[in-house]
């Protein structure tokens, strides 16, 4: 190999043009967002509201929130975390409980407008197609549009799991079947069957009875969470419909507890000046004895 | 009648000509060759983006509201084709008198040779600001209203129209040490 001109010289930093922070970061899609929340200019200040769904690996967070200049307002914010009080303990990443989230969302942002009344959504669900009316001489129908950010759009996907538990809990969210389970791409045909069964989770259940038939110890392994709160592949569904019920009945969000934190550092603290000539003073003044007491010797 | 001659200038070397010159000359024999009227033209600097500004457009362009009666400058933008002002409008200051989904109109005065043409033209968002040349005015009239209320609480009386720098008031300076000396002018006197 010969001489290699480097390539990451000073001419090439001087040069460089960063991208936008959450860009490096890879957390936003610019060309998404400016498309999800600029509003027409002749609706002046009236807020764009969208829907934001984002998976983590043990978590769901969905929120509500417009875009403003000092930064995006979260209105409404709905987690996975949460569903435990309301009985679902195990599986809080899987498609029924992005349902949940979803609903719950739903549902806390229309008790906080008032308007929970009015939109009740779809009370009997059969994951069929179901889109809010705004109802006449009422308030309009709270209008949100979903935010997926960098998900892939599959058919089947968990993140419209969350939008549809939100469409019926009575938002308004502009979508078609096409990315749903039980959407067969083919025949261009949607099955409400099937989206009815991977809402209340019996996918999972489907799972589990198989493992426990094939093998025992891979279904204690995998289901280790579900054994423990007895949770059977019978129980699944069940599971899920007491837990509409109860985000149903009471959306509101648990107010939040201020915690007593004492302090504590992680790292040293930095030294004012005066500390740091200090160290510099004795770290000379000991140097000098040394080479003294080596020149003694 | 009109003949088209083309001549081949430049250097002819092993038969192979290396520079082709074209021109359309009229009876008269002169040659035209004025501006060209392309939309854009000579707005490759004025359009461009400056030094490490490419890219993506930042959404507070697209957050700020304007309003009927809003002072703004004109700034195109080259990075959003859509939409831009024409170059004689760049750097322009007007006021908006329409507000649409994507853009605004704005009404512009514009020299045309001898005189002015208050313009009416429509721009996307990407190329206009909020301009600050109103915002002094606007800040002292809340000043204003504020002295005045303050004013009229207090009874003191309020001074609101602003003041001329006035000449300065008598003072003391330090001459450090150094005795002053007296700099007149010297006496006219004519000299033949």
């Amino acid at each position: 190999m010969g001489f290699v001109k480097v390539v990451k010289n000073k001419a090439y930093f001087k040069r460089y043009q960063v991208k936008y922070k959450r860009r490096r970061e890879g957390k936003t899609d610019y060309f998404a967002r400016k498309r999800l929340v600029v509003q027409d200019r002749n609706k002046y200040n009236s807020p764009k509201y969208r829907m934001i769904v984002r998976f983590t690996n043990k978590d769901i967070i969905t929120q509500i929130a417009y875009a403003r200049i000092e930064g995006d307002v979260v209105i409404c914010a709905a987690y996975a975390h949460e569903l435990p009080r309301y009985g679902v303990k195990v599986g809080l990443t899987n498609y029924a409980a992005a349902y949940c989230t979803g609903l719950l969302l739903a549902r806390r942002l229309l008790n906080k407008f008032g308007l929970d009344k009015i939109y009740e959504g779809q009370t009997e669900v059969d994951g069929d197609d179901f889109n809010v009316e705004d109802v006449d001489g009422q308030p309009g129908a709270f209008r949100a549009y979903l935010d997926i950010g960098l998900a892939r759009t599959t058919t089947g996907a968990r993140i419209f799991g969350a939008m549809k538990g939100a469409v019926d809990g009575g938002l308004d969210i502009p979508h078609s079947n096409k990315r749903f389970p039980g959407y067969d791409s083919e025949s261009s045909e949607f099955s409400a069957e099937v989206h009815r069964n991977h809402i209340f989770g019996q996918h999972v259940a489907e799972y589990m009875r198989s493992l426990e038939g094939d093998d025992e110890d891979a279904y204690k392994r995998q289901f280790s969470q579900f054994i423990k709160n007895g949770i059977t592949a019978d129980n699944v569904e069940e599971m899920y419909t007491k837990c509409h019920a109860a985000i149903r009945e009471d959306p509101t969000p648990k107010p939040k507890v201020d915690k007593q934190v004492t302090k504590r550092r992680w790292n040293r603290e930095k030294m004012s000046r005066a500390q740091r000539m200090d160290s510099v003073k004795q770290k000379k003044a000991s140097h000098k004895r040394a080479l003294e007491a080596a020149g003694d010797n | 009648m009109c003949c088209v001659t083309s001549s081949a200038s430049g250097q002819t070397l092993f038969g192979h000509v290396t520079n082709t010159f074209f021109s359309v000359e009229l009876c008269s024999g002169t040659i035209i060759m004025t501006n060209t009227k392309g939309y854009r033209r000579g707005t490759r600097y004025m359009f461009s983006k400056k030094f490490r500004t490419r890219g993506v457009i930042g959404l507070t362009k697209y957050l700020t509201v304007y309003k009927k009666g809003d002072i703004v400058d004109i700034k195109g933008d080259g990075a959003v084709q859509k939409g831009m002002p024409h170059k004689a409008y760049h750097g322009k200051t007007g006021r908006v008198f329409n507000v649409t989904k994507h853009a605004v109109g704005i009404i512009v005065n514009k020299q045309v040779k001898g005189r002015i043409i208050a313009k009416r033209i429509n721009v996307r968002i990407e190329h206009v600001r909020h301009s600050k040349s109103r915002l002094s005015f606007i800040k002292r009239v809340h000043e204003n209203e504020q002295k005045r209320a303050l004013a009229k609480e207090t009874g003191v009386p309020c001074q609101l129209k602003r003041q001329p720098q006035q000449p300065r008031k008598g003072h003391f300076v330090r001459s450090g040490g150094v005795e002053p000396e007296l700099v007149e002018p010297v006496p006219w006197r004519f000299i033949a």
